[in-house]
């Protein structure tokens, strides 16, 4: 029982990563139809950005991360910028388009940091607590609440706020969007700088939880891409709980499964897809003949 | 042509003298750049011609070599009955991991796919029998009478027959039916199912193309190689080989050819910076999908237009010919059996908590020209949707030539001889107009695609055959100027004839015409009305959509009016304008003052 408990507060703040991922993934792409597939690559930069300035500048780890949210911002709005004349034409291209990037991030991250990677020293004691009984990382706590605060702002941000609401309009229709003085071009910058911030709180706080290095972004982005489909893409609650089921399988899968947990979670995902295609959350779209 | 043979005979020769002036160092590097060829002529016909997103190539690269190796070394196979059993074992693979592609495409896919070759690549680090992350050493030297295949150039030539063999086959599928079959799914999977192509086997078809290439590889670099390990396969690799195939050009096979022998030279070239490599392709291949999507091998179209384009050279001066009629069907054959062609029992369809058509039931006899009209919204082409198998109704049945067909899919009824049109044009916008056709004239099933193993001769001459009915048809159509030209090139009148041609093209007996009139001029909606009346003379019954009222009112001997997914009136078309139902739906209740409906009356009716 108590492995089973600790197994599942691991894989619950790993899936809140994952959940932070999917999020970045689910506001992108329902704003912009744009499926950034860079994306676990931005994540990997937030994470050696955070914690260069956490460990090379001794800054607090809440300021390393706000940092890296602005360096990941600003390399959304450059690939947002880029593939701007493929939006909303050809999707396979926009897809590959964003491979490229996530090449290119890849690289820059190993011509930066060097290939070998660092570990990343928890910023709270190290000691875990005892709850009942159960010990759990107190790190893993400080993630769980951190991404839940993240999730909550965002939701109210989109559904209180005038410009969450534009944004929401632009989803929904964008010429819509325009013809009531919506400013569409604005609008999707700040969506996907938003998602490019996400992903760098994300990386921020998976660094401590996982060896960083350039190549983390595949698996980061991968799994945070099956999060955001199996949620439903586009939708901000199925990306939280995409996320969740996803850390979850994952870190159960490693108990069980060991080396095989990839394996394991990607044969299930899979199953998933294929018995439903469009996620817990999604909406099915209707084909215009 | 005689310049293409040139050309190839050229190559030919480069192949054979390669190895007498390379290095043993540069002909290793030549060899391992035309297995990644091969690969890559595999994802080309996957993503570039059936634009199926298949992010797990580079897997089906290491199934074919894993098990070459583990068949060699583990059981003690020789090596060319373990090659033979990798390839079966890749296609295996291929086809289960090409499976979610019949439930989810685009993105979905490349993230299924991506995500099985992680899992893929997670086994063999892992498991015992794979040799874990060290791979697996001493795969045995193919042996081949008594020459010596460890010399890397005289496994040169073994790799270039293969090749050469692989390429040939592969440019084969893409100019025969199969291969427009897939490049008509690709530019539009609703309108290529709606003229017959069985959607999903195309796309098991795709992915077990791909697996055949992709395990070719796999043997192919067992056999040079000799050791396998993980990393060859992984996800780094992937990329690079997307990268190969973009930068190439994906529709063309050629293209991915060049693009992989270039960069696999590139990479090499630049080994020591493997690094800024790697950013350089990745720099590379955004900038392709922003300013060249065709790749390297787009450019010389894109040139000889630009070059066209200055030199002030217009558009070409091709002229639509006249629509020659149809042979009239003679009288007695007109009706096949007892009851009407089309009937439509009770068929609801509900969208969440919208009824888009209501209980809607009617009969069009054979040889009838059935007018469909309503206001926007009334559920027309949801009905058209539902009779052409595209939308799955809530209730009711459907029945074609007094059989029922409710729930088949739309290749199906294709096959059944039912054709469509679309309200918003359907063509294949990167097939010309004569390979638009020749896709709706390929009347076979696709498991008939066992001929491409064995018997390629009869693919020949079935595409031979196919060829001339679908030039019959553009010369009936007066197409034949534009046979070779895109159809977005076009105008949209034009575009408007060449689906309607797509259509006939099946030889079917009930024509279903969406808003044919749509968009086009007072002479182009005389021609259509004088095609339509040709086309229920040759046998086929026509239902037609249209808001044009003129051109159903002249027309049409019944006319079926909808409003708000329900028939409100039926009849010729002086009886249904005079309905006051139809008078309010169209006009709304202010017309029902009791000065207006002789005045409309009269106005629709003329």
């Amino acid at each position: 029982m108590q492995v089973f408990f600790q197994t599942l507060i691991g894989g619950l703040s790993l899936g809140a990563v994952y959940a932070l991922v999917a999020m970045g993934f689910s506001l992108v792409y329902r704003t912009m139809g744009l499926v950034n597939f860079a994306h676990g690559d931005v994540v990997m930069i937030g994470a050696y950005v955070a914690s260069t300035f956490y460990m090379s500048a001794k800054l607090p780890f809440a300021l390393a991360i706000v940092a890296a949210i602005v360096v990941t911002g600003l390399i959304g709005v450059i690939i947002e910028r880029v593939l701007r004349p493929l939006e909303n034409k050809d999707f396979d291209l926009m897809l590959i388009g964003t491979i490229g990037f996530g090449i290119v991030l890849e690289a820059v991250a190993t011509l930066i940091w060097g290939a070998t990677g660092r570990a990343v020293p928890s910023p709270v004691p190290a000691a875990p607590l005892d709850i009942f009984g159960i010990r759990v990382r107190t790190y893993n706590l400080v993630v769980l609440a951190i991404a839940a605060l993240a999730m909550v702002a965002l939701v109210l941000f989109l559904q209180r706020t005038k410009r969450g609401a534009a944004m929401q309009a632009v989803a929904m229709d964008y010429e819509a969007a325009t013809a009531v003085g919506i400013h569409v071009g604005r609008s999707n910058a700040l969506s996907f700088s938003i998602g490019a911030g996400l992903a760098a709180l994300g990386g921020g706080l998976v660094g401590p939880l996982l060896y960083v290095n350039a190549s983390m972004g595949g698996s980061l982005g991968i799994k945070g891409f099956a999060a955001a489909i199996l949620g439903g893409f586009g939708s901000i609650p199925g990306a939280i709980l995409g996320g969740l089921a996803i850390g979850v399988l994952d870190s159960f899968s490693a108990g069980h499964f060991q080396g095989y947990s990839d394996l394991v979670t990607f044969l299930v995902f899979t199953v998933i897809i294929m018995v439903r295609p469009t996620g817990v959350f999604g909406e099915r779209t209707v084909n215009r003949a | 042509m005689r310049y293409r043979i040139g050309l190839v005979a050229l190559l030919a020769v480069v192949a054979w003298g390669l190895p007498y002036g390379l290095n043993l160092y540069a002909m290793h590097v030549a060899d391992v750049a035309l297995v990644f060829a091969v690969l890559a002529i595999g994802l080309g016909l996957a993503m570039g011609v059936a634009g199926q997103v298949n992010l797990a190539q580079v897997a089906f690269f290491g199934v074919g070599s894993y098990a070459v190796a583990i068949l060699t070394t583990h059981y003690g196979y020789g090596f060319w009955p373990a090659a033979l059993l990798s390839l079966v074992a890749t296609v295996v693979i291929g086809l289960l991991v090409g499976t979610p592609a019949l439930r989810v495409q685009s993105h979905y896919l490349g993230i299924v796919t991506l995500g099985l070759a992680v899992a893929f690549t997670n086994w063999v680090t892992n498991a015992a029998l794979a040799g874990g992350a060290s791979g697996i050493s001493g795969i045995p030297v193919p042996p081949l009478g008594g020459v010596d295949l460890s010399s890397d150039y005289l496994y040169w030539y073994v790799e270039v027959v293969v090749f050469a063999a692989a390429l040939a086959f592969g440019l084969f599928v893409v100019r025969t039916p199969l291969g427009r079959r897939m490049r008509a799914m690709r530019d539009d999977s609703l309108a290529a199912g709606a003229v017959g192509a069985e959607v999903p086997m195309l796309r098991m078809a795709a992915f077990g193309l791909a697996s055949v290439y992709g395990g070719l590889a796999g043997v192919l670099y067992a056999g040079l190689i000799r050791y396998v390990s993980p990393d060859t396969f992984s996800m780094t690799n992937m990329f690079l080989l997307l990268a190969m195939v973009i930068i190439g050009g994906r529709q063309s096979l050629v293209g991915c050819v060049v693009g992989a022998l270039a960069l696999s030279l590139l990479r090499e070239a630049l080994s020591d910076a493997s690094t800024y490599a790697q950013l350089g392709y990745g720099v590379v291949v955004v900038l392709a999908v922003v300013f060249a999507p065709t790749g390297l091998a787009g450019l010389p179209a894109r040139l000889r237009s630009g070059w066209r384009k200055r030199r002030g050279e217009g558009a070409s001066a091709a002229v639509l010919g006249p629509f020659r009629p149809f042979p009239a069907a003679p009288q007695a054959s007109a009706p096949v059996g007892p009851g009407p062609l089309l009937e439509v029992q009770q068929i609801s369809k509900r969208f969440r908590g919208l009824w888009a058509l209501r209980e809607v039931s009617l009969s069009v006899g054979a040889g009838e020209i059935r007018g469909i009209v309503g206001p926007n919204g009334s559920g027309k082409t949801t009905l058209f949707n539902v009779i052409s198998g595209l939308y799955r109704p809530s209730g009711g049945t459907v029945r074609l030539g007094g059989a029922p067909v409710g729930g088949r899919r739309p290749y199906q009824l294709s096959h059944a001889g039912l054709a469509r049109t679309f309200q918003n044009l359907r063509l294949f916008n990167n097939l010309t107009v004569r390979e638009n056709v020749l896709v709706a004239a390929d009347r076979s099933r696709t498991r008939g695609i066992w001929r491409y193993a064995v018997w390629q001769v009869g693919v020949v001459r079935r595409d031979r055959a196919l060829r001339a009915r679908a030039d019959a048809m553009l010369d009936q159509f007066g197409l034949s100027a534009f046979a070779d030209a895109l159809p977005r090139s076009l105008p949209y009148g034009i575009q408007r004839r060449v689906e309607i041609a797509r259509a006939m093209v099946s030889g079917p007996r009930l024509l279903l015409l969406d808003e044919p009139a749509a968009g086009l001029n007072g002479e182009e909606v005389r021609q259509l009305g004088e095609i339509v009346r040709s086309i229920r003379d040759s046998g086929v019954t026509v239902v037609i959509i249209e808001h044009n009222m003129g051109l159903v009112m002249s027309l049409c001997e019944r006319i079926t009016v909808l409003a708000s997914g329900e028939v409100i009136a039926e009849g010729g078309p002086a009886e249904v304008a005079a309905t006051p139902r139809v008078i309010e739906a169209y006009l709304g209740d202010s017309a029902m003052s009791k000065d207006v409906p002789p005045v409309i009356a009269t106005e629709v009716a003329q």
